[in-house]
Parts: C-alpha cells; structure tokens; sequence
C-alpha cells in the first residue's frame, strides 16, 4: 500500500512546523539564559566590590587595632597576629610557627584549658583575664575575648581573640589599693591625733581658766577698769578656744563609723529633746511639718546632725519672729529632711565654702566654724548628700538625704 | 505533558503501524496543536489521551497495552538521555524506590513545572517492594512498562503485580518481587 501524497506532505508540514516552534523556544529560552546570565554578572560584580570593600574595611580595622588581634587554628597554631599583637608576644609569625599552648603561663594552663573548652562548646569566652609569656617582655598580664569562626557550612575552623595587655593596668590597680589603704589608715592616725591633742589641750586650758578666775577674785581691786576689761577678754577667748578644743573633739569622732550603733530613732523624740537643750529663745518657734519617720541609726550622731543645723538656723535668726521648719520627704531608698529658717541667708558664693571645717560666716560670736562640718561628715556616714537653698536676709533650706540601708563597711 | 512524550509516541505510532495510521489517529483526534510537537515543548495531557484512543480505536489494541509497550520503548529513550541517572544504581529495586526521592528531584530541576506522579513506598526488601502510585494522569501502565525494562536493563527478572486502589486508575499498588 503506497502512502498517499497527502499523508507526506501533512507530515513534512508538522514536521517542518515542528522544527520553526523548536528553534522559537530555543531561542526564546537562550534569550532569557542570556539575560539571566547578565543579570548574574551584575550581581556578581556587585558582590566582587562589596567583598573588596569589606574586605579593605576589615583589614583597616585589622591594622589600626590598638589591641592585640590572633588567629589560630582549631589546634592552637596561631595563623595570623596584627601588629599590636607581634609587638606584644614578639614573634614574627611568618618565620616561625607558634602555637596559643607555649604562651600560656604555667600556672595559668587549668584556667586556659577550662577556658578553651568554653570557646569550643559554646562559641566564645569573655574576660579571660591571665598571664603570658612573651618573648622580649617577660611575663605578661592579658584580658583576652574570643570567638570560634565557622565556614559557610557553620563547621568551626578556627578561632579569633583580642588581647588586651593589662599588666601596667593591674600593677596600677594593686598601687591604688595600698594607696587607698595607706591613705584610711593615716586618716585614722590623723584623727586619733586630733582627738589626743584636743582632749590634752583641755587641761591646760582648765588650768588657765582656774588661774584666771583666781586672779580676778584675788586681786580685783588691785585692776582698773581696762585691766578688767583685759581679764574678762581673756575669760571669752579661753571661752572660745574650749568650743574650738570641743568642736574638734566632736570632729574628729563624727567621722568614725567604725563605732556607728544602729538603733531605731524617733526623730520627733530627737527634735523635742534638742529643743530643750538648746534652750530656744521664746521669739523662735521650731514647727515639725509633718511627723517625721523612725530611721535606724546611731542616736548620737543623728541627734548632733539635726542639733547642729537647728542650733545654726537659731543663731543665725535676725527676725522678731523667727521660724524653723522641718520637713522630710520619703524616696525608695532614702530619705530626704530638710530645715528651713528665716535668718539672715548665705551668699551663693559661701554655699560650698561653709562645709569646710573652720569656716564660719560672720563674726557670730559663738561660732567655731565647726558645725557645719560635721553636719557634713555624718551625712557621708549615711551615704546622703547636703545641699541648701538660700537667700540672704529672706532665710535658708537646708536639705540632706540619709540612706536608709547603708552598709557603713563598704565605704 | 513534556514534548518528548508526543515525540516518541508518535515516532513509535509510524514504526510499527506506518504513517497513514499516524496520519489518520492525528487527523482524527482533531489537536489543538495539529500534532505539532517539539521534545523542548510542552504540550495538553489530553491530547496524548485523544491520539491513545484513537490509536487504540483502529488497532483494536487496549490503551493499558499500548502505553505498556510504549513505556518499554520510553525506557530505552531515557537510558539514552541520562546514562548518569541509571548507572547510579547497581539493582532494580534500587533504582524504584529511588524514583520520589532521587530521580523525581532531578526532574524537577530541569524542569520545574513538570507534573509528576508519586510512587509512596509501603514495604522494602532487598528483594521486594510494595509502591502506591498516584497520578490523575492514571497512566500506571506507563509505569508498568518503564518497570519491566528496568528490570531487563539489570538482567534480571521479576513478577510486578498491579492492583488497583482506586476504579479510575489515579492509585494503585505495585507489588514487585525479583525472581
């Protein structure tokens, strides 16, 4: 049976249609392959300058690093040191091989490995603070944080540490502490000193004043009216120098918190009994705000923080009707007490000055310049602070804080 | 359905029954493509249905049995094309159970939008394996055939026994056993 023309030529046409509608998805196809590629070729140019860049980036970093840069292997065998870290440990890395383990310090190998075995299981360690031997340095102490590096598989292989030197930091540490020891001892020596002097002064000074005393029964007539004035001149200096002989007694103590009781104290009890030995005069009235807390403290040195700030606003009263306000706010973890007055008021230019030991405003005649000083001492013994609002001739606020939990030890 | 499907048929349709019957099964299946096809095309399903029941309506041949030997012809195409695919695997049943998870995977990245049937496995020995194929193309007697040229590709024989899990033929069991 021969096959019909027909059939031959409808074959030849699918045929032949076939191979038009291949090469159009050929070519359709190659078309996008070839935009595909070029579009691959932007990306990867794109990424080439990135990774220059970052890579230009990380070795400035790299360089100008001030501490000291390592790279090791996962054994140990250091690969790569910047600069700093060549200066530090003095091996040049590219003539001899080195490994992290003829570094670490004898002493030191149970802590490095308990150390490494952190890096390799968790991935890093931080504040690893040892020693190291260096070639031309001796020993060294270093702080050293490190890091694993993984692959793009996240497979670990290697790892990388910054190394700081802290030897010159801890010898100057360790001087500090002998410094700050040195100096609490000779704090202590000063005011034991002070406290000798004063108390041994006041003898001599009794018998002064008995000797005085004497003379002025005895021989009273035998003065006229300026040597009188010349014996009871020396009677008010003798008087002074004991308040200042007394003022530096109670100095010199204030600052111990070494004997520091710590008792609950009712402050309205303390203000009420301060107003009896005072000895208020009647145009000055004390007025409580609101009533104060009980705090824990040392009763003594309580009562002379808030005695010595009332004595001052009483003195320092020039009005015909004189008013001292106490008050107190309460925070988390202190307390805030203030004391208002309606004196005279203190220059902005004297609120620092008048903390200072020996520094007393006017010539008030029984002012040491004490005082406030002390007022000052026991607020530190609390951890609070002192400051003061004032305006001259209208009157002044003091404020302190006092902590309410103080560890006396820990300053 | 993949260009080199229709291709094949087609060239397998002239071989063995001459192109008036090819001329005659295109014609009447009426094609959208006017049985046009490329191996790099891609191609209706239905009309590869169309051109089986037509071929099947002049031979009197059942379809089941002109996709077996169809799929027998196909085996050796696909040895040709991807020597690397079947040189992998040193037996049969190796090669089957392979077919979701290997083969299947490299299809698809040749060609994404490929319609694949899945073969799940039940049971695996040595020499036994128990697949459920699934297709809405239902052409498990193309699979058949594959089979069975697999098995002769590795000189070997077996008894492949189909049952159907569901009437219209989109699941069915495969129980193959190496004799």
């Amino acid at each position: 049976m021969s096959t019909n023309i027909e059939v031959i030529k409808r074959a030849l046409h699918r045929e032949k249609e076939a191979r038009k509608q291949a090469e159009k998805i050929l070519e359709d196809k190659s078309r996008a392959l070839y935009l595909l590629s070029e579009e691959l070729k932007d990306a990867n140019e794109k990424l080439a300058q990135g990774l220059t860049e970052k890579t230009s980036e990380l070795k400035g970093v790299f360089d100008n690093l001030i501490d000291a840069y390592v790279l090791m292997d996962l054994s140990g065998n250091i690969i790569k040191f910047n600069t700093s870290a060549t200066e530090l440990f003095g091996y040049d890395i590219q003539k001899e091989q080195l490994n992290v383990m003829s570094l670490i310090y004898k002493e030191d190998m149970k802590y490095a490995m308990t150390s490494f075995g952190q890096l390799v299981h968790e991935g890093s360690f931080a504040d690893y603070n040892a020693r190291v031997y260096t070639k031309n340095k001796g020993v060294r102490w270093v702080h050293i944080n490190a890091s694993i590096i993984f692959d793009a598989q996240k497979t670990p292989i290697g790892a990388q540490g910054i190394v700081k030197d802290i030897t010159e930091q801890r010898t100057i540490e360790a001087e500090n502490k002998t410094l700050l020891a040195t100096l609490e001892k000779s704090n202590l020596e000063l005011e034991e000193y002070a406290h000798v002097v004063s108390h041994d002064l006041k003898s001599p000074l009794r018998s002064i004043n008995a000797l005085v005393n004497w003379i002025k029964e005895d021989y009273a007539p035998a003065f006229d009216e300026a040597g009188l004035k010349h014996i009871s001149m020396i009677e008010s200096t003798l008087e002074k120098m004991e308040r200042l002989i007394n003022g530096i007694l109670s100095y010199s103590s204030a600052g111990n918190g070494a004997y520091l009781e710590e008792h609950p104290i009712d402050l309205n009890t303390i203000i009420s009994d301060i107003k009896n030995i005072l000895l208020v005069p009647s145009h000055i009235h004390i007025t409580i705000i609101k009533t104060l807390p009980t705090i824990t403290g040392d009763a003594t040195k309580i009562q002379q923080l808030f005695q010595n700030l009332i004595s001052n606003a009483v003195h320092y009263i020039d009005k015909e009707i004189g008013l001292i306000e106490v008050d107190y706010e309460e925070q988390d973890t202190l307390y805030i007490f203030s004391i208002k007055d309606n004196g005279i008021g203190i220059a902005k230019e004297y609120h620092d000055k008048i903390f200072k030991i020996f520094q007393s405003l006017g010539d008030y005649k029984n002012s040491t310049g004490i005082g406030l000083s002390i007022v000052k001492k026991i607020v530190d013994l609390y951890g609070g602070e002192i400051w003061l609002d004032s305006e001259p001739t209208i009157g002044t606020t003091f404020h302190f804080s006092l902590q309410k939990q103080y560890n006396h030890n820990a300053t | 359905m993949k260009g080199i499907v229709f291709t094949e048929f087609l060239e397998l349709v002239e071989d063995k029954f001459g192109l008036d019957v090819l001329d005659k099964i295109i014609e009447e299946s009426a094609l959208a493509s006017g049985g046009i096809y490329t191996a790099v095309g891609t191609y209706e399903f239905s009309e590869m249905l169309s051109l089986l029941t037509h071929l099947s309506a002049h031979t009197k041949i059942s379809i089941d049995d002109l996709l077996l030997v169809y799929a027998e012809h196909f085996f050796s195409v696909l040895a040709d094309s991807y020597p690397g695919l079947i040189d992998k695997y040193d037996d049969p049943i190796e090669l089957l159970s392979s077919i979701e998870n290997h083969i299947h995977i490299e299809v698809r990245k040749i060609y994404p939008d490929a319609e694949l049937p899945t073969f799940e496995i039940l049971e695996k020995t040595d020499s036994h394996l128990v697949m459920i194929y699934k297709s809405s193309r239902a052409m498990y007697n193309f699979g058949l055939g594959l089979m069975n040229k697999t098995f002769e590709h590795y000189n070997c024989n077996a008894s492949i026994l189909l049952e159907k899990i569901k009437a219209d033929g989109t699941e069915v069991k495969f129980s193959i056993t190496k004799t």
